[in-house]
């Protein structure tokens, strides 16, 4: 059917013309106004469905990375407390080493060292019963602190694990019980009968011993421990590239190509003016303004 | 033939310039109306009468002028079919695009105030609370971040039952349209008929049923039949809405709240849903139809996902946050709480108020373990976790939305051309109507020049003859 063109129809053509131009420039200017290719889910399912899943990733990520930081500082500390423990028993080895040179020391000269490896001990206690962020850094899920007084240990029931990975978790504390032994079989117990030892005129030699196990048993603390926080600072850097990588897929599927989008603005900006102008040229003239 | 049969076959046509004159005017004026038909004169050449049983008189005749037969309304029923049904089936699409637009829109994805933003945040809360187990701080941010998300839940589910209401609404206001829309036709048939039947033009009351039908069309699919007399059957459902002079009322019939099932629309004299085959109201009727299967279709299934990512909260943290135990050793503590009664995404609550209600440690680790929390926390990994629901629930609302809106931008265009069609053909052009004035103006003087003409022609047979002599 040829179609019959009137006044009516060239008017509703017409505004129809310039209500899609109307309409495909004011989305392009509510893109280029809020940097987003995706406003709701409908413009993109797909893409859209991908940044929910990108967005949940990169909280993930993020609390992954928290937990990274607040894992290496109970393992800088467990590091620093055991190097520090190390000092202590190496100089405690000194001590009984002279101590066991019998015949050469006097009684004075042996109180003397028995008033030293008191006060050795005392500090390995305080240092096996370090804090960091109000717990104690040996005595695993305990509330209580890792060696009582009589030196009880009172960790044991699991250790402290850190996420730093979906699956992945990292342990960051110590076991105080196979650093510094339990009870009668500690090694402030060992200190202890060392200078009750030496008060009394025994021979501590026998002690040499068990003390240097006592410094394996640190060092071997202190290497798996070491061990632990080189892998936490590899995951950290993995975690830092994953964070920037997430962004990018983020953005890719989010946020608009600013340069394109300034490009199809100002063509659908050139395509309005023109649908108004032929508009305005086609309206006007009627058989009217030819008639005298 | 008569002497003065020119003076009137001259006067037939002054009359019947002047009738043309009429129509251009009334066309031009009405050329703005909604639902206006151009109108155009027919005209029949008189001829002359049969001459019998006078030999003697065998002159030929011209005819006796022209006589206006009639004023034709150019309405082409086809094309308002076409029409009537384009429209039905973008009323359809457009309730269904907005309704799900407006769902969607409810979401807030993908940005950081939807819900998947909120679980996310909800697990990094047990992660902090298992590195600080029992801490006051990370267990009120645990216990916060639930209460938001219950919240989330709630306002999401209560949008899809407001949206559920607002329809429901809707649906009686297009019926007592409907209603009313019939009673105007039904009243218009009988108006029509009359006028048809003492030759009277019932060219704008067909104008004003055409505008109803089309009216009636898009609210409810109905199908318009043409009787014989000049009236119009509407069909819908395959039953009169309108027969004749006679409407028949519809009533929505039904559930009134979302949790109660479907909506149908019915015959106020007999009960039984009718079948609706487009329109405005089928939309209406489908989005407030009851969940079926796993489809997002309709409004109460969006509603029923809400209720499952509910309950799947609520069950799988309860199931390991049951297994531990809180600082002081208490175990068997749930974390959520559901009231009964009532849609589960509007009776989820949070049962502990502070540290001393959380259980973050394993039964067998010390009393500052974290490893129940940390369990918690990866409950999102889990295939069937909330975030996979809810994702699943945005991705196919969002990809029904794409489609309705497709569906909708094809209806309207389609409704678009069919109108363009009609108006093509029905529509007043005024260069047209101008060009007609012009012509029927040239008539009218032409028709004055001949009876002019005729009246010298008198004249000089009346007063100028037999005066010889004189």
């Amino acid at each position: 059917m040829i179609t019959r063109v009137t006044s009516v129809t060239m008017m509703q053509s017409a505004s129809r013309n310039m209500q899609f131009a109307a309409s495909a420039l004011a989305k392009l200017q509510d893109q280029a106004a809020t940097q987003k290719t995706i406003t709701r889910p409908s413009d993109d399912p797909s893409a859209a469905a991908k940044a929910v899943a990108v967005r949940s990733e990169q909280k993930a990520t993020a609390q992954y990375v928290r937990n990274a930081q607040d894992g290496n500082e109970w393992l800088t500390t467990v590091d620093s407390t055991l190097a520090n423990v190390t000092a202590l028993l190496q100089r405690a080895n000194a001590l009984t080493i002279q101590g066991a040179n019998d015949g050469a020391l006097s009684s004075s000269a042996k109180e003397a060292i028995a008033v030293e490896l008191d006060t050795i001990r005392d500090s390995l206690l305080s240092a096996a019963n370090t804090e960091y962020g109000g717990r104690f850094v040996f005595a695993g899920n305990s509330a209580e602190p890792a060696f009582s007084d009589d030196f009880q240990y009172s960790g044991g029931q699991g250790t402290v694990e850190r996420r730093i990975g979906a699956g992945v978790t990292l342990r960051v504390d110590a076991d105080g019980s196979a650093i510094f032994g339990e009870g009668d079989e500690s090694v402030f117990a060992l200190l202890s009968t060392v200078a009750a030892d030496l008060r009394s005129g025994v021979s501590v030699s026998a002690h040499l011993d068990t003390l240097s196990t006592r410094m394996a048993a640190v060092t071997n603390a202190q290497a798996s421990n070491g061990a632990r926080q080189a892998s936490l600072s590899d995951t950290e850097e993995l975690l830092a590239a994953t964070t920037t990588q997430l962004e990018a897929s983020r953005s890719s599927l989010e946020d608009i190509d600013l340069g394109e989008i300034v490009l199809e603005l100002k063509m659908q900006e050139t395509v309005y003016q023109a649908a108004l102008a032929v508009t305005a040229r086609a309206l006007q003239p009627t058989l009217m303004d030819f008639l005298s | 033939m008569s002497t003065f049969s020119g003076i009137s076959a001259a006067s037939s046509a002054l009359a019947a310039a002047r009738a043309s004159i009429d129509v251009a005017g009334q066309n031009i004026a009405n050329a703005t109306t909604e639902g206006y038909t151009r109108q155009r004169l027919t005209l029949a050449a008189v001829s002359s009468p049969e001459r019998i049983g006078n030999l003697f008189s065998p002159q030929t005749s011209a005819g006796q002028g022209v006589a206006v037969t009639g004023i034709t309304r150019i309405a082409n029923e086809m094309l308002d079919a076409r029409v009537r049904s384009a429209v039905s089936a973008t009323g359809y699409s457009f309730v269904r695009a907005s309704a799900f637009s407006a769902v969607e829109t409810t979401f807030n994805e993908p940005g950081d105030s939807g819900l998947s933003a909120g679980l996310t945040d909800f697990w990094s809360a047990w992660q902090d609370l298992s590195n600080n187990a029992g801490g006051e701080a990370a267990s009120a941010v645990v216990i916060e971040q639930a209460t938001l998300i219950a919240s989330q839940l709630a306002a999401g589910y209560t949008a899809v039952s407001g949206q559920w209401d607002a329809l429901r609404s809707d649906a009686s206001v297009i019926t007592s349209d409907l209603n009313s829309s019939a009673q105007q036709v039904a009243e218009l048939n009988g108006l029509i008929r009359t006028a048809a039947s003492i030759g009277q033009s019932p060219n704008a009351l067909l104008d004003q049923r055409a505008v109803l039908t089309t009216a009636i069309a898009e609210m409810s699919g109905a199908t318009i039949t043409q009787r014989p007399d000049g009236t119009v059957d509407v069909l819908l459902g395959g039953n009169p809405l309108v027969s004749g002079t006679t409407a028949h009322e519809v009533v929505v019939g039904g559930a009134t709240s979302i949790e109660g099932g479907g909506v149908h629309l019915e015959w106020s004299s007999r009960p039984g849903a009718i079948a609706l085959d487009g329109g405005e109201l089928a939309g209406t009727l489908a989005m407030l139809a009851p969940a079926a299967g796993g489809a997002n279709s309709t409004l109460s299934s969006i509603a029923a996902n809400y209720n499952t990512i509910a309950l799947a909260l609520a069950d799988q943290v309860n199931t390991i946050h049951q297994q531990g135990q809180t600082t002081s050793g208490v175990t068997g503590l749930s974390f959520f709480g559901l009231a009964q009664g009532v849609p589960a995404a509007l009776g989820l609550s949070v049962i502990p108020t502070n540290a001393s209600g959380i259980a973050a440690g394993g039964a067998a680790g010390g009393s500052l373990d974290g490893s129940i929390a940390d369990r918690i926390s990866q409950i999102s990994k889990d295939s069937g976790s909330p975030d996979t629901l809810w994702a699943s629930l945005v991705t196919t609302v969002a990809v029904q939305t794409k489609t309705e809106l497709q569906h909708f931008a094809l209806a309207e265009l389609a409704s678009t051309n069919a109108t363009a069609a009609q108006l093509a053909n029905s529509s007043v052009d005024v260069d047209e109507e101008n060009v007609n004035l012009l012509t029927s103006q040239t008539a009218y003087q032409a028709a004055a020049r001949v009876l002019t003409a005729m009246d010298e022609m008198l004249d000089t047979l009346i007063n100028r003859t037999g005066l010889v002599g004189r």
